[in-house]
């Protein structure tokens, strides 16, 4: 009971500042909603005992990649202050599409008769990552720094002004 | 679970305080707004052109980078905790890791991403 | 802990992955004027890869062995990717080398960051051998971002020019999107049968019921779609391969949608097929519909580039007709074969538009009027490459669409419908592809200055060309080969 009453203040946290994101004029507005709608998930994660991921999520995406798109709309002229349509004449078609889609997820969320698996959660969950990391998804371990390392080179590559 | 419930208690009073402290200020607050009120904050001096200017690339720069290496910090903290179960395998897997990252950094360094110009 | 033995399959990636480490370190101690040291480099450490590749083909790995905890797969099939994704970036390399100095005396100026371009061709090949090899849905989807990753880069690298800008931007957007989708399918993927790993997906999916199945296969389709630029994902083609440098059009065109096929065949093939789904019918419907829109879109076209990129719409549809088909023991070649002759062609045809541009500026169809007297050796390969992307002997193609179509034939008699639009299709596309045809050799030049003919490049043309004459002439070391790759499930 209790469990179900924390869902459903965190999805209501997460999904009306999404609701923001996606439709106020202000950019500076809808990006900063994505943080509160971040803090939301992350609640998510905790109630599904996730505790590394939910860390993560507070740091890496609430935290950075949100000072991120804050930065790219102060780069770009009148970003910032300026009133945008974030809808074009194509949506009544997308609003069609994305509710089918909702429709068909929840009709497929609500029939499946998920598996669902006994066991019990490691004590510590970040140790068991960092064991998993090195171990059976080692080879994903080590191809994520080679993504890291091109990203760092594309961004150099399409930010850094000619010498 | 119920070890989350003092955090749980925290958020809640945070909530309430904060909407207490405003709900008074609204309700006890006086209101007179005036032209020079309204003014942004200049230290006293008269605010010249608008705020809202472009902010130079450069810091897209430094933010992406600050991501690249904050998501590594974030691979290597796991890895902390398990170190002493995972040896000595673990440490080359990390260091192999890290060395792939050190020559992005030292690409980045040469070609002058971290100077300011 | 993996076994050390485990390693000694993975040399091929260790040797590009340390192939592009070290052109970061090259680049940085070569002067500006000195960029192509990188591209040689690049190129000779590519065909240095190719060795540990051919020993790797020659011990024989059962289908289905992986390694590393049943993430990478070791197999034929893997192996075959492998060798297309080095020889493709080995010839983008080589056209591109010449691309940007011709492009540059033209203007007058040097490409901004041009050893990093050669860099990141580099581990762009890299990713596609990785996604190739994935068996395991964390690392398909970790090796299709990198590749998408690189790619926006490349896309994009024309700074000064607006429509690479947006080439890239486009390519980002669809990009993410489907990327995004497609994460939500293999989710459902993972929380209906509780792995990641395909073989052991494979031996679960029979008890998952199947519209959950047919909604997670449909979420995972617009991500391979995109890749394989297939109808109704294909959207950005001709926009980012207008806007793209010829080079990385030709790449987008030839790698990513050769890997785009590898990883939705052995998803499908690995992954859905034990469930007794009904996909046939979904993907030969799909591939009906790319061959139709790219072709009719392809007939009004005057841009070259843009031309392509319809054409490699419809490609993408012929191609998935050996998916359709894929199964029976003659199905499986079909479209390994088709996807490796493919390579050649479509390579060549992109790198004569990418000269074309680097001399005149151009991208017009009208601007090759007269091009056998300007150049008479690339109206010819032209002419052959033409010929070959239509489907007629003696080339490369012919063969191509001829084990395609034998391919659908064995499977079932349900598919012969579809080779019967494919039949259709080969005979809308010869309108456009014969109209360059004959605008090159009927029409007047409108400059009869002579084409100087860049050394590498031709080079590069050349090796396309004798592939597309050689493969279509004595096809059967190809036949061989392939046979022996496609191999999928143990």
């Amino acid at each position: 009971m209790g469990e179900l009453a924390a869902f459903i203040i965190l999805a209501i946290v997460t999904l009306l500042p999404a609701v923001v994101v996606v439709t106020s004029r202000n950019l500076v507005r809808a990006a900063m909603s994505l943080i509160p709608s971040f803090l939301g998930v992350t609640g998510l994660f905790v109630l599904l005992q996730a505790e590394f991921v939910a860390g993560i999520q507070i740091l890496i995406y609430a935290g950075a990649i949100a000072v991120l798109i804050l930065f790219v709309i102060m780069l770009t002229q009148g970003g910032t202050g300026t009133a945008l349509r974030q809808v074009n004449e194509q949506q009544l078609v997308g609003g069609l599409v994305a509710g089918a889609l909702t429709i068909a997820l929840l009709g497929l969320l609500l029939r499946t008769p998920w598996p669902l698996v006994a066991g019990t959660l490691p004590r510590s969950n970040v140790a068991a990552v960092g064991g998993a990391f090195l171990t059976n998804f080692i080879l994903a371990f080590e191809i994520s720094s080679l993504v890291l390392l091109v990203s760092l080179v594309g961004a150099l590559v399409i930010a850094r002004r000619e010498q | 679970m119920t070890a989350y419930l003092p955090i749980f208690i925290h958020l809640l009073l945070a909530v309430l305080l904060t909407a207490a402290l405003l709900g008074a200020h609204a309700l006890l607050g006086g209101r007179r707004p005036t032209v020079a009120k309204d003014e942004p904050y200049e230290s006293g001096v008269w605010p010249i052109g608008s705020a809202r200017e472009r902010i130079p690339i450069r810091y897209y720069l430094i933010a992406m980078l600050f991501i690249l290496f904050d998501i590594e910090a974030v691979f290597l903290y796991p890895w902390a905790v398990a170190f002493r179960d995972l040896g000595v395998v673990g440490l080359v897997e990390m260091l192999v890791f890290l060395g792939v990252l050190f020559v992005g950094f030292v690409y980045a360094w040469q070609r002058r991403a971290l100077e300011w110009e | 802990m993996p076994p050390a033995s485990d390693l000694a399959l993975l040399v091929p990636e260790l040797w590009l992955a340390a192939l592009g480490l070290v052109l970061l370190g090259v680049d940085l101690f070569v002067g500006e004027q000195n960029k192509r040291t990188v591209g040689w480099v690049a190129v000779g450490g590519l065909l240095l890869a190719l060795v540990p590749t051919w020993g790797l083909a020659g011990a024989v790995h059962r289908p289905g062995t992986t390694v590393f905890f049943g993430s990478y797969a070791v197999d034929g099939f893997a192996v075959f990717f492998k060798f297309l994704a080095i020889i493709a970036t080995t010839l983008v390399i080589l056209a591109s080398m010449d691309y940007f100095r011709a492009s540059g005396d033209r203007q007058g100026s040097t490409q901004r960051f041009e050893g990093e371009f050669y860099t990141l061709l580099v581990f762009t090949g890299l990713g596609l051998v990785l996604m190739a090899a994935s068996a395991d849905l964390i690392l398909v989807a970790l090796s299709i971002e990198f590749v998408s990753l690189t790619s926006y880069v490349l896309a994009a690298y024309l700074k000064g020019n607006p429509k690479s800008n947006e080439a890239g931007l486009k390519y980002f957007l669809f990009g993410a999107a489907a990327s995004a989708v497609m994460f939500y399918g293999f989710s459902l993927l993972y929380g209906l049968t509780g792995s990641t790993s395909l073989y052991v997906i494979a031996e679960k999916v029979a008890t998952v019921p199947a519209p959950a199945l047919t909604v997670s296969l449909a979420l995972m389709l617009a991500g391979f779609g995109f890749k394989i630029s297939m109808v109704p994902f294909h959207q950005w083609t001709p926009d980012v391969y207008e806007g793209a440098p010829t080079p990385v059009a030709a790449f987008l065109s030839v790698g990513s949608k050769a890997a785009g096929f590898a990883v939705l065949l052995r998803v499908v093939a690995v992954a859905i097929a034990p469930s007794g789904l009904d996909y046939v019918t979904l993907i030969a419907g799909l591939s009906a519909v790319s061959m139709f829109v790219g072709n009719l879109l392809a007939l009004p076209q005057r841009n070259i580039k843009r031309m392509l990129a319809y054409s490699s719409i419809s490609h993408a549809g012929f191609i998935l007709i050996g998916v359709a088909a894929f199964g029976g023991a003659f199905g499986n070649t079909g479209l390994l074969i088709y996807l490796f002759a493919y390579m050649f062609f479509t390579l060549g045809a992109f790198f004569i538009a990418a000269l074309i541009e680097a001399r005149l500026g151009s991208d017009d169809i009208p601007d090759y009027a007269g091009l056998s007297q300007r150049a008479p050796g690339l109206a010819f390969l032209m002419a052959l490459f033409m010929l070959s992307l239509t489907g007629i002997p003696p080339t490369a193609g012919f063969f191509a669409k001829f084990y395609i179509f034998a391919a659908a034939i064995e499977r079932s008699p349900a598919l012969l419908w579809l080779v019967a639009v494919g039949v259709v299709n080969s005979v809308i596309s010869l309108y456009y592809y014969v109209n360059v045809i004959r605008t090159m050799y009927l029409l007047p030049p409108q400059d009869p200055a002579r084409i100087q003919e860049p050394a590498v490049l031709r080079t590069a043309l050349w090796v396309t060309g004798a592939a597309t004459l050689l493969l279509g002439l004595y096809p059967q070391p190809l036949i061989t080969f392939a046979r022996a790759a496609a191999l999928l499930l143990p």
